[in-house]
């Protein structure tokens, strides 16, 4: 089987025409589907957070049977995600789109449970030491793409779980749990 | 001197005649009685055979084949009912029964990807695949069997075949010969074009793309327009060995 990394693929990337979007409409949905969950899959275990619809995303090009996915494909397949809530679009041209393998609610719950775990209930992080401290090293939170995070404290903060405050000396922002 | 027929002559006739069909009736009787002990002795060795081979019968799909055949020969045949001898000493019944379950069940699981045609090897692999727990594999000939059963419930499961290949089908579409000439080109390499089908089946344009867009309807077929020549290719799950893996994910 074909691998990217250490990420197995699955059968369908081999077969041609997976890359071209089918007209007929069962056929289509069974290859969104698909494809769907390869995204969704590639990224959760590469820990991609934003894939670029003109980049070089591994997923939209198979060298060994010479096919790659259209603009159209690729916005499509990515439309269904969006649809779904698994993903968002960053800008209004859908050129960028953050991918969403875990929902905005579970982050918040992954951070709530971090905070529990560390004995954090009233500390005080910025958001750079939640992306890269040592206490989330190992954690899922270790690299979280900052848009995604800021957007899960949000969550929490507006049900009161914590405050978002500026710095004064530094650019970073803070935050204070109060669980 | 000429004699004429006189009452002795007739009585010795008549006696003869009876003589003779007493004969006759013995003669039968001889045979159809040592017919009888044959086919006792038959039946008596071929359940001998069975129940020594039990086991071989349920667990080698070889010698199970070679037995549904030695029995067709002989005109028995063990799948007719589930009650009765054969049933209560091979069990072959419900081991049929069960792989028409399972046949079923994959032939569902796979639709969406090859529209409801899949290759008999296909089926099997992934039969085989599915039973791995339980002992004893699986052939093409059971799969054959179990799906002749099938067919009792109307379900409209049936067994085409298209070139050297068999394939299941599991869905009422009629496939034309149009189609199962389509299909028999495409096994070649997984895909045909409209200009390859025009040129190797001699067809005109319309009749090609018509057939080709009813297959694509049907879920049959996908197309490709990536390849570098830039011609539209089309594609059948049901011939290529991706259908079932697609399942498997």
């Amino acid at each position: 089987m074909q691998k990217l990394g250490d990420f197995k693929l699955p059968h369908f990337f081999n077969y041609p025409p997976y890359f071209t979007l089918q007209p007929v409409r069962d056929t289509r949905d069974k290859q969104v589907q698909l494809w769907k969950e390869l995204i969704l899959d590639y990224c959760r275990t590469q820990k991609i957070f934003v894939v670029g619809l003109e980049e070089d995303f591994p997923l939209f090009s198979n060298p060994v049977v010479e096919r790659s996915l259209s603009h159209e494909a690729r916005e499509a397949f990515l439309l269904a995600l969006v649809s779904e809530g698994r993903a968002e679009w960053l800008d209004k041209g859908h050129r960028k789109c953050l991918i969403l393998w875990h929902r905005i609610q579970e982050w918040a719950d992954i951070i709530l449970s971090f905070v529990k775990d560390n004995g954090l209930e009233d500390s005080v992080m910025t958001v750079e030491e939640i992306r890269s401290g040592a206490e989330s090293r190992g954690t899922e939170l270790h690299g979280i793409d900052r848009t995604i995070l800021m957007r899960a404290l949000r969550l929490l903060e507006q049900k009161g779980k914590l405050a978002i405050f500026k710095g004064t000396s530094t650019d970073d922002e803070g935050v204070k749990f109060s669980l | 001197m000429r004699r004429r027929p006189g009452i002795g002559g007739l009585q010795n006739a008549a006696t003869a005649r009876d003589q003779y069909r007493l004969l006759g009736e013995n003669v039968a009787k001889i045979r159809t009685d040592l017919m009888k002990e044959q086919l006792a002795t038959f039946r008596s060795q071929l359940e001998e055979f069975a129940r020594k081979h039990k086991n071989d019968i349920r667990k080698n799909p070889a010698f199970r084949s070679q037995f549904h055949e030695m029995c067709a020969k002989v005109g028995v045949d063990p799948l007719a009912s589930n009650k009765g001898f054969w049933a209560e000493l091979l069990g072959i019944g419900d081991f049929y029964y069960e792989l028409g379950v399972q046949i079923v069940d994959i032939c569902l699981a796979t639709r969406p990807h090859n529209g409801g045609l899949i290759n008999l090897q296909e089926l099997c692999n992934v039969l085989c695949q599915r039973r791995k727990s339980d002992r004893g594999g699986v052939s093409e000939d059971d799969c054959l069997r179990a799906i002749s059963k099938l067919k009792a419930l109307g379900s409209g499961f049936e067994v085409i075949s298209v070139g050297k290949k068999k394939l299941v089908r599991s869905v009422p579409t009629e496939l034309n010969k149009d189609h199962n000439e389509i299909l028999e080109l495409a096994q070649a390499q997984g895909f045909v074009t409209v200009d390859e089908v025009e040129r190797r089946l001699s067809w005109t344009s319309g009749r090609a793309i018509d057939a080709l867009d009813t297959l694509l309807d049907e879920g049959l077929a996908m197309i490709d327009d990536g390849h570098r020549d830039g011609k539209r290719r089309y594609w059948f799950p049901c011939v290529s060995s991706i259908s079932t893996s697609v399942a498997d994910t």
